[in-house]
C-alpha cells in the first residue's frame, strides 16, 4: 500500500507530525477567525458556541424530541430501506450474473434506475405514499436495489472458470456449484456493493429528510438553518459525518468477519 | 485503516472482465437485444395497463400517452415560462462546473498525496472527514455563506465531487507496481520521468473511474439541491410540478433525468475507452 519505494528520510513519525500540524493549523485558524470577530458567529460559530450548542442539544433535544430520537429515527429508516433494498438487489444480481436471459431482461431497468437522481422520484413517491416514513423507506429501497444488484452481478461474473470446472468435474450439481463455489466467490463484491449502497442510502435519506421531513437529523439541520441557529447546523453536520463513518465501519467489520477468504486467490 | 480501499466503488466499478462462460446459463448474446427490448416493452405495457384499467386514479399516475403529450407541450410552450432546454442546460451547467472544478483541483492534489507521504499525511484526514458527509447537510451552510444563487450550488457540487476524485487519484498512484518504478529507475529515469511516464499512466484508469463515480454523485446532488432552492433546472421543474399535482410533468422530468444520467455515464466511459487503452492490460 505504501508508495513504491519513495520513503524519503522522514519516517512514520514525521508523517504523524505533519498530520497533527495541519489539523492544529486548521483548528488555530478557526479559533483565530471566530475570536477576532472577523466572521459573524452566524456564519461560523466558534468552538465555545459549538460546544454549548452540542450540550444544549444533548440535554434539551430539538423541538420536543431528544437528539437520540432524531438519530434513531434516521437510523431506522436507513436500516429498513437498506436491508430490504440490498436483500432484493443481491438476489436479483445473483440471478442476473448466473443467467444471461435474466440479465438481458432486467439490465435496462437497472441501468435506468442506477444513474437516476434518487430525489427526482422522491417527489412522485410523496404524492403516492404521503409525507411519512413509507415514502422515504420506499425511496431508500429503490436507491439500494440497483447498487447491490450490479455488485452481485459483477461478483458472479468474476468467478474463475477453473474453480467451477474443478467442482463440476468432481461431480457437483448445479446447485452445489452455485452454493459452494459461485456464491462464496461473489461474496466479497456483494459486501463491497453493500458498503457502497449504505453510503448512497444514507446520503439520500438525509437529502429526503431535508426536502420533505418532519423528524430526523437531516430535518433538524434544515430547521436549525431556517432559524439561523448555525451552531446546531454545525453540530448536526459533525454528527452526520460520524454516523456515516460508523455505518461504513460496521459493515466493514461484518465483512472482515464473514469473508475471511477475500483477496486470497 | 490503510488496508481499506479508499473508494469502495473502485472495486465494483471496473469494466467487465471476460465472462466465465461456463458458469452462465441462458444462451449467447444473440437473444440479448430481443430480451432488452422485451423488458422495456413489458415496463411500458405494465404502465399502460395500470393506467388503462383504471387501477390507479388518473391524477396519481398519468398514462404513457399523457406523458408524451406533455412532452410535446413542454417542448413547444415550455413549463412555467422556462423551456425544457433551459432547465436541462442549467442543471448540466451547475453539475458540469462543480465537477470540472473538482477534477482540476482534485486530481493534482490526489496525485501529490499518493506520490508524497508528507502531502498525503497533511490532507488525508480532511478528505476522509468530508467523504462520508451527506452533501445536502452542508448545503444549508453554503446557502448561508454564498446565497441561494448558482454559487452555493456549484460549491456544493464541487465539495461533493472533490473527495471522491482525490481519493481515487491517490489510490491510483499507490496501486502503481513497485517493479515498474524500479525498472524505470534502473534504466536511468529521473524522478520527474518516473512520475510522468510510469506513475501517471498507471494511475489514470483509477482516476477516470473516480471521475465517473464523482460525476454520478454530482448529478444526483444537483437535482437534490434544485429541489431545495432554485428557480430553474430539471430538479426545480419536478419539484414545482409536484406542488401543482402535475404528475405528468414529474414523470417527464424523471425520464429526462434518467436519460441524461445514462448519457453522462456513457460520455465518461467513452472518454475512458479513448484515453486509457491500456486499462486491464498488465
Amino acid at each position: 500500500m505504501s508508495p513504491p519505494g519513495r520513503a524519503r528520510g522522514w519516517g512514520r513519525l514525521g508523517d504523524r507530525w505533519v498530520t497533527v500540524g495541519v489539523l492544529a493549523l486548521f483548528g488555530a485558524a478557526w479559533v483565530a477567525v471566530t475570536r477576532s470577530g472577523w466572521v459573524n458567529d452566524l456564519f461560523l460559530p466558534g468552538p465555545g458556541l459549538l460546544w454549548d450548542g452540542f450540550v444544549d442539544l444533548v440535554e434539551n433535544g430539538y423541538k420536543s424530541r431528544s437528539l437520540w430520537e432524531h438519530g434513531a429515527l434516521s437510523l431506522k429508516r436507513v436500516l429498513l430501506g437498506f436491508a430490504t433494498g440490498a436483500a432484493v438487489g443481491t438476489l436479483l444480481g445473483l440471478a442476473m450474473g448466473y443467467n444471461r436471459k435474466i440479465e438481458a431482461f432486467f439490465d435496462p431497468l437497472v441501468e435506468f434506475f442506477r444513474p437516476l437522481p434518487q430525489l427526482a422520484y422522491l417527489v412522485l413517491l410523496i404524492v403516492w405514499f404521503g409525507i411519512g416514513d413509507r415514502a422515504q423507506i420506499v425511496l431508500l429501497f429503490l436507491t439500494a436495489l440497483p447498487v447491490s444488484s450490479v455488485a452481485a452481478m459483477d461478483g458472479v461474473k468474476s468467478v474463475s472458470i477453473q474453480r467451477v470446472q474443478a467442482a463440476r468435474s468432481l461431480g457437483a450439481s448445479g446447485w452445489q456449484v452455485f452454493r459452494h463455489v459461485v456464491f462464496p466467490s461473489a461474496l466479497p463484491e456483494i459486501f463491497t456493493g453493500a458498503r457502497l449502497a449504505i453510503g448512497v442510502v444514507y446520503a439520500t435519506l438525509i437529502a429526503a429528510e431535508i426536502i420533505a421531513g418532519s423528524t430526523g437529523l437531516g430535518w433538524m439541520i434544515l430547521d436549525a438553518g431556517r432559524f439561523l441557529r448555525s451552531e446546531y447546523v454545525f453540530v448536526g453536520i459533525v454528527l452526520l459525518g460520524l454516523l456515516g463513518l460508523l455505518l461504513d465501519r460496521l459493515l466493514l467489520g461484518i465483512e472482515l468477519r464473514v469473508v475471511h477468504w477475500a483477496g486470497r486467490d | 485503516m490503510r488496508m481499506i480501499p479508499a473508494v469502495p466503488a473502485l472495486r465494483t466499478a471496473r469494466p467487465r472482465r471476460p465472462v466465465a462462460a461456463a458458469v452462465r446459463r441462458g444462451g449467447g448474446a444473440g437473444s440479448a437485444w430481443g430480451l432488452r427490448a422485451l423488458s422495456v416493452g413489458c415496463a411500458l405495457a405494465a404502465w399502460a395497463a395500470l393506467h388503462g384499467l383504471r387501477l390507479v386514479p388518473d391524477f396519481l399516475l398519468p398514462g404513457p400517452g399523457d406523458v408524451f403529450a406533455t412532452f410535446v407541450d413542454v417542448l413547444r410552450h415550455g413549463y412555467r415560462e422556462t423551456t425544457l432546454w433551459q432547465n436541462a442546460a442549467s442543471t448540466l451547467y451547475r453539475c458540469g462546473a462543480g465537477f470540472l472544478l473538482a477534477c482540476l483541483t482534485g486530481v493534482p492534489l490526489g496525485l501529490a498525496m499518493g506520490y508524497s507521504r508528507r502531502v498525503g499525511a497533511a490532507f488525508d484526514y480532511l478528505i476522509q472527514f468530508m467523504r462520508p458527509l451527506p452533501p445536502l447537510s452542508y448545503l444549508i451552510l453554503l446557502i448561508l455563506w454564498l446565497g441561494t444563487g448558482n454559487g452555493s450550488k456549484i460549491a456544493l457540487l464541487y465539495l461533493t465531487a472533490f473527495p471522491i476524485v482525490v481519493s481515487a487519484a491517490m489510490a491510483g498512484v499507490r496501486s502503481t507496481r513497485v517493479q515498474k518504478v524500479q525498472a524505470a529507475r534502473s534504466l536511468g529515469a529521473t524522478e520527474r520521468q518516473v512520475f510522468r511516464y510510469v506513475i501517471v499512466p498507471s494511475a489514470l484508469p483509477m482516476v477516470l473511474t473516480g471521475a465517473r463515480i464523482a460525476l454520478a454523485a454530482a448529478f444526483s446532488t444537483v437535482v437534490a439541491a434544485e429541489l431545495m432552492a432554485a428557480t430553474d433546472g430539471l430538479g426545480w421543474m419536478v419539484f414545482s410540478a409536484s406542488r401543482f399535482l402535475r404528475n405528468d410533468v414529474i414523470i417527464l422530468g424523471i425520464l429526462v433525468l434518467g436519460l441524461l444520467g445514462i448519457a453522462l455515464n456513457r460520455l465518461i466511459l467513452a472518454l475512458d475507452a479513448g484515453l486509457v487503452h491500456w486499462r486491464g492490460v498488465e
